[in-house]
Parts: structure tokens; sequence; C-alpha cells
């Protein structure tokens, strides 16, 4: 069924392509002269699965353009409006691919953002490097994307394993604030790409930490029952519980946990799953005291994300998400860097853009200090980590560590209270 | 403790597993049809029992009393007046397989009815005894997993008493061993069969409610169980209700066990390698012969 819709779509999808390049042709042609608006190209995936993060993206997007733009533009470009062009990858690679090629040889666009998804983002990338048109990625994580020499690609996102990094820079900080010390590890991880890559980042950083992994338990995400592997846990009773899982695997092991009553620390999550509001729905008070980590949060202690969430919250009637904020970052990385390129060339676009360095104005709601170091990646992208607490009888995520970026009055629990609450 | 609470916990999922593969036995033991909407039933009665619950308040477990006759009636008419027909059409066809692509046909239709009616959320009902634990020293079993395992056992035994014990039971039992002299002596043939899959669309339903304290309703929930009851129903014999027990229970008793020596993916491993031993060195499966019941 699914394959029979994805073929009509596919050809609706010829049939506009066709539409849009006989357009193209007839219409093209007028690049000379003086800049009245500056083409950008935005890779999304806007149906299919990933459709609603593809849509907020979307919106994040438009929302700090119309801002520039009414603001006056690219100043340096006499005023020159910004004007944002979508395309649908639908999550996939190779729709990404033919995108990114049609944006940059029909829509002579500017520059490029996206791809949501490291997946499509991989190869998108690659198309942009080869005709030279600078590629900015809000979100995607795959810790590859900056490793392979590209010059016109930056990323704003942190790497993947930077999220294990600091998860365990977390533990060591809590170890030691607290006076309990932390010796062993249990990783528990879905068994898909995500999770072993998760593997590998925790191994590298707890193995330089000096902690001991005293289990490594993969499970399949669609498993239909996770007892076996809580009861395991449970028998090695180790200091710390590390995750990394979907949604309903995320609630299965917290309910499970509950249920036998295991102990640890601290239970660490690594977004994702956890970070999905039907996880709330589906463990109630159960997901009390674990930890989570993202790089933003509604309640984040930074300048402006209070104004900005709720201007959001306003214009589309639900609040932002760290995808949303760093696609809306993003988008004034590029206004700065034009405004100091004053041109459309490509190569004055990618040299402004390696040589960013935003210290102040709304992209603090993501980081204090926005530099990208030689393979175009961000320096220091800024991970917190928050903590489930029930409020008023409803849980919420609150932002604790690190500490200056608290929500303000308060603290991380721990050591874990335990399950009779 | 820990490989006795596991043992434990095995047993309990056994129970349930048991309780799904035995619907799927029953309609195959009786229409030799396979059928693959038995998943989509089980994630019908799911959402059904969650919504009761979610809007009436009413426990999964008394939701049963509308459940149960609500999925014989879905199993009932669906066997009527979608699987009859193309029985028919078939009749003297040798292999006939309109009747099992007709249920993944079905399967994926309800699964994707329930996506856009309800959506794609995942969902519990949290009831009481969802989350709570017997605690006996350092030995815990998991209450709701406790009540679908007695449940599981006691319409397992109801079960088994109406196909041994009662005329009905014995025109099914005939039915599926010999559909020619079943119809010879009288027996309605067309009218066992839809009883026949309403009662396994029932069963299928009952192992729905059960889980639904302790796992997520979602539109491909009975993707994450019916391999399983698959796997269990050729372990317990083609068509043998008490090997759909056995068999469940095996498997549960694997998968808890085992898991507590290798990581819970090789578990799935080795329960797909007792699958193929079986189907290699007994074909027939534990308690399967063509004949018995």
């Amino acid at each position: 069924m699914f394959i029979k819709r994805n073929y009509k779509i596919f050809l609706l999808c010829i049939t506009v392509l066709l539409v849009m390049l006989i357009a193209g042709c007839s219409g093209g042609g007028k690049s000379s002269g003086e800049v009245k608006e500056i083409k950008i190209g935005n890779i999304l995936p806007l149906s299919g699965s990933a459709a609603p993060v593809g849509k907020i993206g979307q919106q994040a997007r438009d929302m700090a353009v119309e801002e520039i733009n009414a603001a006056g533009g690219i100043k340096s470009l006499g005023g020159a409006k910004i004007k944002m062009i979508y395309a649908d990858s639908k999550g996939d690679p190779a729709t990404g691919v033919a995108e990114a090629e049609r944006l940059i040889t029909q829509e002579r666009v500017a520059l490029i953002t996206g791809a949501y998804q490291s997946g499509v983002t991989l190869p998108a990338t690659e198309v942009a490097e080869r005709y030279k048109v600078p590629f900015v990625c809000p979100v995607p994580s795959e810790d590859v994307i900056t490793e392979r020499g590209f010059k016109y690609v930056f990323r704003l996102a942190e790497k993947t394993t930077w999220r294990n990094r600091e998860q365990v820079r977390f533990i060591q900080d809590m170890a030691k604030k607290f006076g309990t010390p932390v010796k062993t590890v249990a990783l528990i991880y879905e068994n898909t790409a995500w999770g072993q890559g998760a593997v590998k980042g925790w191994e590298k950083y707890l193995k330089e930490a000096g902690l001991k992994i005293v289990l490594k338990e993969p499970y399949p995400a669609n498993s239909s029952d996770l007892t076996p592997v809580v009861l395991k846990v449970k028998q090695l009773k180790p200091d710390v519980i590390m995750m990394c899982s979907y949604v309903s695997d995320a609630a299965l092991l917290t309910n499970t946990f509950a249920e036998h009553k295991v102990k640890p620390l601290a239970f660490i999550g690594t977004s994702g799953g956890f970070a999905d509001p039907v996880y709330f729905k589906t463990t109630g008070d159960n997901s009390e005291y674990f930890f989570d980590i993202s790089t933003w949060e509604p309640d984040v202690n930074r300048p402006f994300s209070k104004e900005v969430n709720e201007k959001f919250k306003q214009k589309y009637g639900y609040p932002m998400n760290a995808e949303a904020v760093k696609a809306y970052t993003a988008m004034y990385v590029i206004k700065d860097a034009l405004e100091r390129a004053g041109s459309l060339d490509p190569e004055a676009i990618r040299k402004a853009l390696a040589e960013t360095k935003l210290t102040s104005g709304v992209t603090q709601m993501y980081a204090s200090e926005i530099i990208f170091d030689e393979s175009g990646q961000m320096v220091n992208a800024p991970l917190i980590i928050s903590q489930f607490r029930k409020i008023n009888g409803k849980m919420e995520r609150v932002t604790v560590w690190p500490e200056k970026e608290a929500r303000p009055g308060w603290k991380p629990v721990w050591p874990f209270p335990g399950w009779d609450k | 403790m820990g490989v006795l609470s596991s043992i434990i916990n095995g047993i309990l999922m056994g129970g349930v597993y048991g309780l799904l593969a035995m619907g799927l036995t029953l309609i195959f033991g009786i229409m030799k049809i396979i059928n693959f909407a038995h998943g989509a039933f089980l994630m019908v009665a799911m959402i059904l029992s969650y919504w009761l619950w979610k809007i009436m308040g009413l426990d999964p477990y008394l939701s049963i009393i509308i459940i149960a006759p609500l999925m014989f009636l879905l199993g009932y008419l669906t066997q009527r007046f979608t699987i009859k027909p193309v029985l028919d059409a078939e009749k003297d066809v040798r292999e006939p397989i309109g009747a099992l692509l007709l249920t993944a046909g079905l399967a994926v239709a309800i699964e994707n009815f329930i996506l856009m009616v309800f959506g794609a959320d995942y969902l519990m009902a949290k009831t009481a005894y969802s989350g709570a634990s017997i605690n006996i020293s350092s030995l815990s079993i998991s209450v709701p997993r406790l009540y679908a395992f007695v449940t599981s056992l006691v319409v397992a035994f109801l079960f088994y008493q109406f196909l041994i014990k009662t005329e009905l039971g014995r025109a099914m039992r005939a039915t599926g061993q010999d559909r020619g002299v079943a119809l010879l002596m009288g027996i309605n043939v067309s009218k066992v069969y839809s009883i026949a899959f309403g009662i396994g669309t029932a069963l299928a339903g009952l192992a729905g409610i059960v889980l639904i304290p302790f796992y997520y309703a979602h539109p491909s929930v009975g993707a994450v169980f019916i391999t399983k009851a698959f796997i269990i129903v050729v372990l317990g014999g083609l068509g043998s209700v008490h090997g759909a027990l056995v068999g469940g229970l095996i498997i549960g008793l694997i998968e808890s066990v085992a898991a507590q020596y290798m990581t819970a993916t090789w578990t799935a491993i080795l329960i797909y390698f007792a699958f193929l031993a079986f189907l290699l060195l007994k074909p027939s499966g534990l308690f399967g012969s063509r004949y018995e019941w």
C-alpha cells in the first residue's frame, strides 16, 4: 500500500519537476546587476514519516527570515531580501540529492540549508561541495558529516558522540559534587545504527574517564518484553544506567525498571525516545528523576530563549523544539555571513561563514558563541542535561546542568531517590 | 535470584504468547488457513480496551465482557463475508492460497484503518496494578503479567474443555480432521468455520486485553507478537491447542532466561534457531499429529 502511494507521489513529483523545469528554463537568466533577493534553498522532509519535524523546521526558518527581511534585509547587499525555496526530501537520500541538484542548477540558490536526517544530508552535501555552493546543516548530527574534508559544509549541530561525551562529563561532575563515587556503568541501547553509534561514543569517553562498563546490552527496538534486560541489569547493580532508545522501548524500559525497582545512582537517556512527548504519557510518574540530554529546552537559562519561543508559540500554536531553535539560529548565522560577504559569490559566502564569530544577538538562545572550526563543525555545540520532575502533578523536563544554564532555582536530584515516591 | 526472576518472567510472558498462539492454531487446525490478520485483531482489541478504560474508566479485565463477544462477532463476520467467498471460489483448487493472501490484505487494511482513525500514538492503560510488583526479598514478580498469565491459563482451560466436551467442540474437531466426512455426517461446515474464526479472533482479543496494562498499543503492535505466535504454533504442532500453550511457555522461557547469559538480540536469534531446528527435526511440532486432539 505504501509502495503504491509512494509511486503515485513519485509520478506527481516527476510531473511537477518537469513543469518546474520548463518554467525555470523560460524564466531564468537574469543573474547580473544589482541584487534584489537572495535565494536560499532548503531541503527538508516535508512529507513521509518525518514530515512533522520537517514542518517545524520550515516554520522556524520562515519566522527568522520574516524578521530579517522586516528589519531591512541584507544591508551590505542594498537591503536585498531573503527568499526561501523549500524542497521536499521525503526523508529519502536519493530525493535529497536530486533536490540539491535542482536547487543549485535550476533555482540558482546562493546557499542551501538542511536536511534534517543525516542519511539525506551526507549525499546532499556532496552535491553542494561539487558545485561549490555553501551548505549549512542546522540539525543532522552524524559525526562524519564534517569529517570528510569538505570546504562548503558548515554544521551548527553537535556531533552525535559529543552527546555521549557530555553525558560522561555530567556523571563525573555529579559524582564529585554529591560525593557519590561512580565506578560502573551499564549501557542499554536499541540495536540499529543509532544505538550502535552511541555505544562507540560511550565506550570512548567512559574509558577516558576511567569508568567501568559492566554491561553492554543491545536489544531489538520492537521487543515484546524487556524484562530480561532489566533483570540482567538488576543483577549487576551498576552505578549508572545509560540508555539510547526510541519511544516505545524507552517507555517499556522505564516501566519495567519501576516494576523491578532497579535503583542505580542515575538513569540517563540519550534524547530520541526520551524527548518524545509520548514518553511522559506512557510512563507517568515512573520517569521522575531520570536524566536526558539535549541542546535546548524551553526553560533553558539563555538570553532571548523565552522571547523567541513565546513568539513562535503565538505564531504557530506550539512551542519550539531543539531542532527548531537550530534552524532559527542557522538563518541568523547565514544573515551574518551574507552581511560580511557583501556579495553572492559562493566563495565570498563560504569565506564569511568560515570566519563566523557570533557572540551577541538572538543566536544566544542556542549558543553564547558560534564559531566554526576548519572542518566546518561548530565548536562547542551547547549541550544541556535536563531532569524529569513532577511539577503540580505534571511531568516536566527541567534543565539542571550546566549550572549557569539551569532553570533558575532548580538543582539536579542525585542520586536517584528510589521508586517509593 | 536473577535466574529465578527470569524463569518466572519467562513463564508469565509465555502464557500470554500461548494465548495468542492458541487462536492462530485453532484457525489453522480447523480451517487450514494461516491467518495473517491475527496480529491486527490483537491490536484492535488492545486499542478498544484502551479506549474503554480511557473514556469509561473500565478496567481492561472487566472490558473482556464487552470486547470478547465483539471480537468473536468481528471474526465471525470476517469469515462469513470475506474468507468464505474466497474459500468457496477455490474449493477445487489443490493448494488454495487466496485465503492466505486475503488475511494478509485484511491485516494491512485493518492496521491502516486504525492508523487513520486513532493515529499512531502509543497507548497503554495505566491501571492501578500497572507497574506494581510483588517483592519477595530480591525477587520481583510483575503484577499485571501475573494477572495476564492466570487469565491465559483459565481461558486455555475453558477453551480446551469446550473443544473436548461440547457438541460444537466435537463438530469443530471433526471438521478439522476431515472436512468432507464432517459434511457427510451432517455438520454445517461453513458455520463451524465462522465460529472457529470467531473464537480464534476472540482469543487474540483476550491476549490483547491482558497485554494492555503493561504493553503499548499502536497500529503495528501486531507485528511485534505475531512472528512469535507463528513460531509457537509450529513448535507446539500446527493445530494443537495445548501445543500452543506449551510452545508459548518454551519461547517465553528461552527469551527470558537465555537473555541472562547473552544479549537480548542473541535470544531472538536463538528462538529462530529453535524454530528452524524444529522444522528440520520434527516438522509436526511437539504435539502435532494430523489427527490428534
